[in-house]
């Protein structure tokens, strides 16, 4: 049922150039060059240290790679961390 | 982001360091209740510092005891505990106010009057005229209407045609300009005596009205009357006070002593350079180099350089650059006839350059003499001139 749901929604806001982030309830995910990744649309922290972050997603679980990381600001809707990124993935 | 540091500042923030196991649970409960952390970082598995606003922080205390972790403040920065602090140093607040209370009050006087852009008048007339009016140094400010005192400038001195007034800091700056000399004509019915403008020899007088008191061949010295215009005569009761009127040549002198050293001292430049820096505050400097200049014969140079400034304002501190260079010096004996043939024809230029226009010259003496290496060259130029001027008669009688 729900996976209806998210077809529907999905085709509609590609008929209606809706942005997606919006409709499906995404992260938005912006990175500025390896120091500086900004999410938007969150669902918390799962783990954090200076080597790895791990944070939750509607579309599962974001994990970040990197040197001497660190999180600039967080709040309900979005997080910034900086430091030396290498990898940012999605586990499903 | 700057905007936002400034923000964080002015409301406060603490340091806080939470020590425990499940740290990303803490994070995620401080932000369900909608605690702003920022500036999180991760020491090792246990340890976390963050920064939190004083807000947050009372509130955060429900988090650490659900989650179980501890939390101490490491430091606590912003505004409002500088203030906080300050209570419990009430002498240091009150030096502050007193300091700038100093300030205001300082700067509420007037502490130097400039004048500027006169050219004959000298300052002291002009300070000594606002003197009479009671604004010297050390007065208020504010009881110094400019307006008001412009308006007397121009009416009370009539040697000034253009006033301006204005207070800059501490300073009173008087702009004037001066009037172009008028000289006073003497109306024709107005008694006069014509008088003698400089020492001279008479030469010739055309007396057309008055009484001529003079001959060709006498000396007269400066302000010494030449026509009289008081006519005396055993007839009239009273003398009869005339407006003189007349030419009289007199010969006069302009003389000028020109000295010129015999051995010229030629620098030349050797391309090396030595250059030491001063700081000066005020008027007082603070080396900045050590060490003697390391040239016997050098010419200087000295370049200032200000720092320390904000548009107009500026802070006494400047840097000043020496720079010497250094030179060898070379005497140079040179030929006394044409130094001779040189100094004669500038000085005769310069007396030239003086004369009156109608002015004509009858005389030429030059003197050389030599005295201590240096050729002294003395011109005497001899010219007939006019040398009549009016001059009211400020007659009295005396009975």
């Amino acid at each position: 049922m729900s996976k209806k749901v998210e077809e529907v929604k999905e085709s509609l806001s590609e008929m209606l150039e809706l942005p997606k982030d919006i409709v499906l309830d995404l992260p938005k995910i912006t990175m500025i060059g390896n120091l500086q990744i900004y999410i938007e649309n969150h669902k918390g922290i799962i783990e954090y240290n200076k080597q790895r972050i791990r944070i939750n997603t509607n579309n599962g679980l974001l994990r970040i790679i990197g040197k001497n990381l660190s999180i600039r600001t967080i709040v309900t809707e979005e997080i910034i961390i900086a430091g030396e990124i290498e990898s940012v993935e999605f586990d499903t | 982001m700057l905007v936002i540091r400034i923000w964080n500042y002015f409301r406060g923030y603490v340091i806080i360091k939470i020590e425990g196991l499940t740290l990303e649970k803490f994070i995620n409960l401080a932000i369900a209740k909608g605690i702003y952390l920022w500036d999180i970082v991760r020491y090792d598995y246990t340890t976390l510092e963050a920064k939190v606003g004083i807000k947050g922080f009372k509130e955060l205390r429900d988090v650490v005891k659900k989650v179980g972790c501890r939390v101490s403040i490491v430091e606590k920065k912003g505004y409002p505990f500088l203030v906080h602090k300050l209570r419990y140093r009430k002498m240091l607040a009150f030096g502050f106010v007193i300091a700038l209370a100093i300030v205001i009050f300082l700067t509420s006087f007037i502490w130097s009057i400039d004048v500027i852009n006169n050219e004959k008048i000298e300052d002291e007339y002009i300070i000594d005229y606002l003197q009479s009016l009671g604004i010297k140094p050390g007065i208020l400010k504010y009881n110094i209407d400019t307006q008001e005192l412009k308006r007397m400038l121009l009416t009370d001195l009539d040697v000034i045609s253009y006033a301006h007034v204005e207070i800059k800091g501490t300073k009173l700056i008087v702009d004037i300009k001066e009037r172009e000399k008028i000289i006073k004509k003497i109306k024709e019915n107005v008694p006069c005596h014509i008088v003698a403008k400089k020492k001279a020899v008479i030469q010739k007088v055309i007396a057309k009205n008055g009484k001529s008191v003079v001959e060709k061949g006498d000396i007269v010295k400066k302000g010494q009357i030449l026509i009289s215009g008081i006519i005396e005569d055993p007839k009239l009761e009273n003398p009869l006070l005339v407006h003189s009127e007349g030419t009289i040549y007199g010969k006069t002198w302009y003389k000028l002593e020109i000295r010129e050293p015999i051995y010229k001292i030629i620098k030349n430049e050797t391309g090396r350079i030595y250059k030491s820096r001063e700081i000066k505050i005020g008027n007082k400097k603070i080396q900045m180099m050590e060490g003697d200049i390391p040239f016997n014969n050098y010419i200087k140079k000295t370049k200032e350089k200000n720092i320390l400034k904000w548009g107009d304002m500026k802070l006494p501190t400047k840097i000043l650059i020496h720079e010497y260079r250094e030179v060898e010096v070379e005497r140079v004996k040179q030929n006394v006839d044409s130094l001779k043939q040189q100094t004669t024809v500038k000085g005769v230029q310069q007396i030239m350059d003086k004369l009156p226009k109608n002015a004509r010259v009858v005389s030429k003496d030059v003197e050389f003499s030599i005295e201590d290496n240096t050729l002294i060259t003395k011109i005497n130029i001899g010219v007939i001139e006019e040398i009549g001027i009016k001059q009211k008669i400020n007659y009295s009688r005396e009975d």
